[in-house]
């Protein structure tokens, strides 16, 4: 499994895709929307792990940009408020969203379900 | 029909509301942050048991981020004290510096926030009474529209000198052509008015000066 993670504070972005690769998930970090388009253009991923608040072009605008370049490309979405409206809109993009802080095993767990 | 003063107080609360989802959005930010690394740790401890190995490296990264994430957390409370015990008094000497840096601060949380050069003013006097909530939204609302107008890569510079009569000017300067509505708006009007202030915006919109004067009762919310 190959995953793009996608988030704007740089550190989280770290720790989160180390503990992924400790548990056999390739992962690769962008910080900003644009360099995740570059990313996806070069390479092949089977998810996307969004922050949904991020400088310049946010994670529901880049899902809709990263769909048009990768069809098959699943979608997690992350977002630091977890409010009603933050649920229903992933709802409606018809991807998981977690809240952060996340527990990996539930992240794990959607990541199995969508490629297995 | 709501009276001019029942729409200043739900802009108020507005804005409260406004800086308190931001602060709480930076505070789970820095807690996704913390609980990553303390996962981390755990999993690099789990490894070492089975391994054998331990990364020392790793784990001095991660104790230090933890310690770097934890006074990221005190000094986003310490902004979160301080708007909030801005409500205390509607009128009182305030320090300009201070309320400037806070707003500073506090945009910046905001996910569209360009860089901000402040530079300081000269060592003159720094108080002026005024509504301190006003003023802060007033300037809050003026460095948003500046952040929107140059984009989240952009820089604005922000100022503030003392007119010879006393009056206290802010200075945003380096705006850029994004934005989508005309500075001031109605609301801001509202806010600057509440409080004495003058909006001056340049004619091509690149700059912004604030003039505040010291309150008068008849400028009282």
């Amino acid at each position: 499994m190959k995953v793009l993670l996608v988030d704007d504070e740089i550190k989280f972005a770290i720790m989160l895709s180390k503990r992924l690769a400790l548990r056999g998930i390739e992962v690769d970090y962008e910080h900003t929307g644009e360099a995740a388009i570059d990313k996806v253009k070069q390479n092949k991923y089977d998810v996307a792990i969004l922050d949904v608040k991020m400088p310049g072009i946010g994670g529901i605008e880049l899902k809709q940009k990263l769909k048009g370049l990768a069809p098959s490309m699943k979608f997690i979405f992350l977002t630091g408020h977890g409010s009603e409206v933050d649920f229903e809109t992933g709802s409606t993009e018809g991807s998981f969203y977690l809240a952060k802080p996340l527990r990996i095993e539930t992240l794990i767990e959607i990541l199995h379900g969508l490629t297995d | 029909m709501e009276s001019p003063v029942e729409i200043q107080n739900n802009e108020d609360l507005t804005f409260f509301g406004k800086v308190n989802a931001s602060i709480s959005h930076e505070l789970k930010n820095i807690l996704a942050i913390i609980s990553e690394t303390a996962g981390l740790l755990g999993d690099l401890t789990q490894k070492a048991k089975r391994d054998g190995k331990i990364d020392l490296e790793l784990i001095n990264t991660c104790s230090n981020d933890i310690v770097e994430e934890i006074q990221r957390g005190f000094a986003t409370i310490k902004h979160m004290n301080r708007f909030a015990h801005s409500v205390d008094h509607a009128i009182e000497s305030v320090d300009l510096i201070d309320v400037l840096k806070l707003m500073i601060n506090l945009t910046g949380f905001l996910s569209f926030a360009s860089k901000v050069r402040f530079d300081p003013a000269e060592p003159i006097d720094r108080t002026i009474r005024t509504c301190p909530f006003r003023l802060q939204n007033l300037i809050y609302q003026t460095l948003v529209f500046a952040f929107e107008s140059v984009g989240p890569d952009g820089e604005i510079q922000v100022s503030m000198q003392r007119e010879p009569n006393g009056d206290a000017r802010f200075s945003f300067s380096g705006l850029g052509s994004k934005s989508t509505g005309p500075f001031p708006a109605d609301k801001i009007k509202k806010i600057a008015a509440s409080i004495g202030a003058e909006i001056q915006a340049a004619d091509d919109s690149r700059s912004i000066n604030i003039r505040l004067p010291q309150f008068k009762e008849k400028s009282a919310r």
